[in-house]
């Protein structure tokens, strides 16, 4: 008798473990950080992601109840097939037609970003969401009243109740909880360029070249497995600012015109580039930090070497730049039908 | 079976016994302590309680120190980190956690409803206690583990979106010399007489720009809050919303009155020190 209870107790024990080391090959609803990434930023000790979790954070992410005139959902502005970016709009268009001040950018591996939005105003990924909710431009709803449309929604206060526990009511929280584990499972991490990093793949001999460069001209700023150091700089697009970028933020006059370094997975296909979605190419994008670059009291300082602006590029090199550029798209990604 | 009425024997007896074991003295068991945040309006030392006003009203009741006349049509405030401590080392302070459905140790004082203005501490060691010490706003500790429910729940209008981070405080109202223009939750860019202070800012690293609004403040009690089990002291706060505007900075209605930033906020965050007053326990 004993020993069958001792029995019994081991094997729970041994399940309890093997739900717990996060690791099951098989479970592709759990937070994995690929090997060679850095750590997480997320703090997924209060918000682990589950399957049922991250299922609702999708349906959300894909109702456009959460817009004023339930015509807006995430999924229209941040579109799966090219990396949760927006092919169409070079400014964001929200409801009623409404033009916003910025292009709307992938929103692949957020798990491992320090800050939000191209300012960095954003501080953790539970508070991203909202800004696009209460924004008049975009969703123009109110948190409180897209958790009222929620709690009498038929089917969402039961799918709360499975993820969630028992709660009295669904709350804005919860709801960014949710939208936070589905974001943070978009995980980009096998591109040609991953294989080949992983030694798994090979690059052709120009992508090879190219990667080269890269890394000699422009790894200073997009630099790591991001392709970001995470920092605001001024990439010469500008004198007069528009848009302040992170003084925004800061308040502080040197930092006019700085915007987050963008990470470049995935940027064959998000077109149009910068803040702003000026450019359509990347060549458009190559010929800027060629011969594009404009002067201004907060131009980084790679930018203007030996009396130079810009970076100094052959039309051959820049080409070479872009095929590298292009190893980053990550086909597995666009496709996961889970996502 | 046999071992199982066994543990269960020995499990009353264990009941029994912390049971029996209250031989303790109540006034050695820790007790509740009350605060109560009063906003008011203090005139040549008369207090008069804050009469909320609605949009375009045009009674001005209040008036800032350059003698314009003002009126108040919200008035929310966070308080948060409570410490107690007596003069005998007693301390107290104030559990601080968050979670998506509570934030315990954050209180969202809103004039327009009146629960909200007691603020209940519980479990306070038995002691005497003569000083009182609270954060307005809502530091780091509360914003970077990420949403939070309860006073913190960011449906509540006191986020920024734009700017992740909690406003501390937030004023709006009227004043007849306001250009107008301003906009927030009662009051809309077409009022013309119309005033917003959102007053937030909590990033506080040494070396950048950031603009750190939230204050620390230490009220004195001029008496011991007796705290005990079988005690229930009121600490009785006061907000002058007066000193908002009139203190080590002085506030001209004239000017910018629709403050939506760090910077923008300094001054009236600056007067905040003053505004909140030790007033009396009820013992
Ligand atoms: C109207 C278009 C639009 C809608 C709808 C929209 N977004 Fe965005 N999103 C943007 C734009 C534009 C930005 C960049 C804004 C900025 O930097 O100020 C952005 C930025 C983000 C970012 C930050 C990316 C980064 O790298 O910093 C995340 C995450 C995000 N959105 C998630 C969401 C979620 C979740 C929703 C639904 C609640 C949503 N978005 C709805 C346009 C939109
Ligand atoms: C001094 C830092 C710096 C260097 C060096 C730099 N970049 Fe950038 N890059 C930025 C910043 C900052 C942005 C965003 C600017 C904005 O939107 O206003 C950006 C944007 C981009 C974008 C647009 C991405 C998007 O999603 O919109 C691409 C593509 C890009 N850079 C490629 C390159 C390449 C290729 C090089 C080297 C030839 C390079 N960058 C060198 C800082 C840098």
């Amino acid at each position: 008798m004993k020993q069958t209870i001792l029995f019994v107790l081991v094997i729970l024990m041994g399940l309890a473990c093997q739900k717990d080391d996060g690791n099951d090959p098989e479970n592709p609803y759990q937070f994995v950080r690929p090997s060679h990434f850095p750590e997480p930023t997320y703090t997924f000790e209060n918000n682990p992601v589950t399957e049922n979790g991250f299922k609702l954070g999708k349906k959300i992410f894909n109702d456009p109840i959460l817009s004023i005139d339930n015509s807006i959902a995430c999924s229209s502005c941040h579109v799966k097939s090219v990396a949760f970016a927006d092919p169409q709009h070079r400014l964001s268009l929200g409801v009623f037609e409404r033009v916003g001040i910025r292009n709307a950018p992938g929103i692949a591996n957020m798990a491992f970003m320090k800050e939000f939005l191209w300012d960095g105003g954003g501080i953790h990924l539970d508070f991203v969401p909202p800004n696009a909710i209460e924004n008049p431009v975009e969703m123009n709803e109110t948190l409180a009243h897209v958790v009222q449309k929620l709690n009498a929604h038929s089917e969402y206060p039961d799918l709360f109740q499975e993820v969630f526990g028992p709660i009295d009511s669904i709350n804005a929280p919860l709801m960014l909880y949710a939208l936070s584990q589905y974001m943070n499972l978009l995980v980009s991490a096998n591109s040609a360029y991953d294989q080949f990093y992983l030694g798994k793949g090979s690059l052709t001999a120009n992508q090879q070249k190219g990667m080269k460069l890269f890394e000699e001209k422009c790894a200073s700023c997009h630099s790591g497995v991001l392709f970001t150091n995470q920092d605001y700089r001024n990439n010469g697009l500008d004198t007069v600012f528009m848009d302040e970028g992170r003084a925004r933020i800061t308040e502080w006059d040197g930092d006019l015109g700085k915007f987050k370094v963008p990470s470049l997975r995935n940027v064959a296909i998000t077109a149009p580039y910068m803040h702003d979605g000026r450019f359509n190419t990347l060549e458009e994008v190559l010929d800027h930090y060629a011969q594009g670059v404009i002067m201004s009291p907060t131009l980084a300082s790679e930018l203007q070497q030996n009396n130079k602006l810009g970076i100094d590029l052959t039309t051959d090199e820049q080409q070479l730049i872009i095929e590298f550029l292009q190893t980053l798209t990550d086909w597995e990604f666009i496709s996961n039908p889970i996502f | 079976m046999k071992n199982i009425s066994l543990l269960a024997i020995l499990f009353s007896l264990f009941l029994v016994a912390s049971c029996t074991d209250k031989s303790v003295d109540p006034v050695d068991e820790p007790g509740p302590v009350g605060l109560e945040f009063d906003n008011v309006a203090i005139i040549n030392d008369i207090v008069r309680q804050l009469n909320l006003k609605t949009i375009g009203d045009t009674e001005y009741d209040l008036m800032n120190g350059m003698d314009q006349q003002f009126n108040v049509t919200l008035l929310r405030y966070y308080i948060s980190h409570i410490v107690l401590e007596g003069p005998n080392g007693e301390y107290f302070e104030d559990e601080v956690s968050v979670s998506a459905t509570d934030s315990k140790g954050y209180y969202l004082i809103d004039e327009s409803d009146a629960t909200s203005q007691a603020v209940e501490l519980e479990n306070v060691p038995a002691g005497r206690y003569n000083k009182l010490s609270f954060t307005v706003g809502v530091d780091e500790d509360g914003v970077l583990e990420g949403a939070a429910g309860g006073a913190l729940d960011p449906a509540n209008k006191m986020f920024w979106n734009w700017n992740s981070g909690y406003i501390g405080v937030k004023f709006e109202g009227q004043s007849d010399v306001s250009i107008g223009g301003a906009s927030g939750e009662t009051v809309m860019t077409d009022n013309p007489k119309g005033m917003v202070y959102h007053i937030g800012g909590w990033k506080d690293i040494d070396g950048t720009p950031f603009v750190y609004n939230n204050r620390r403040l230490t009220l004195n009690f001029d008496t011991e809050a007796i705290v005990n089990s079988s005690e229930a002291p009121e600490v009785h706060l006061y907000f002058d919303v007066l000193k908002m505007f009139k203190g080590v900075n002085t506030i001209d209605f004239t000017g910018n009155n629709n403050v939506h930033k760090p910077s923008d906020g300094k001054a009236a965050a600056e007067n905040l020190d003053a505004a909140f007053i030790y007033d009396h326990i009820h013992q």
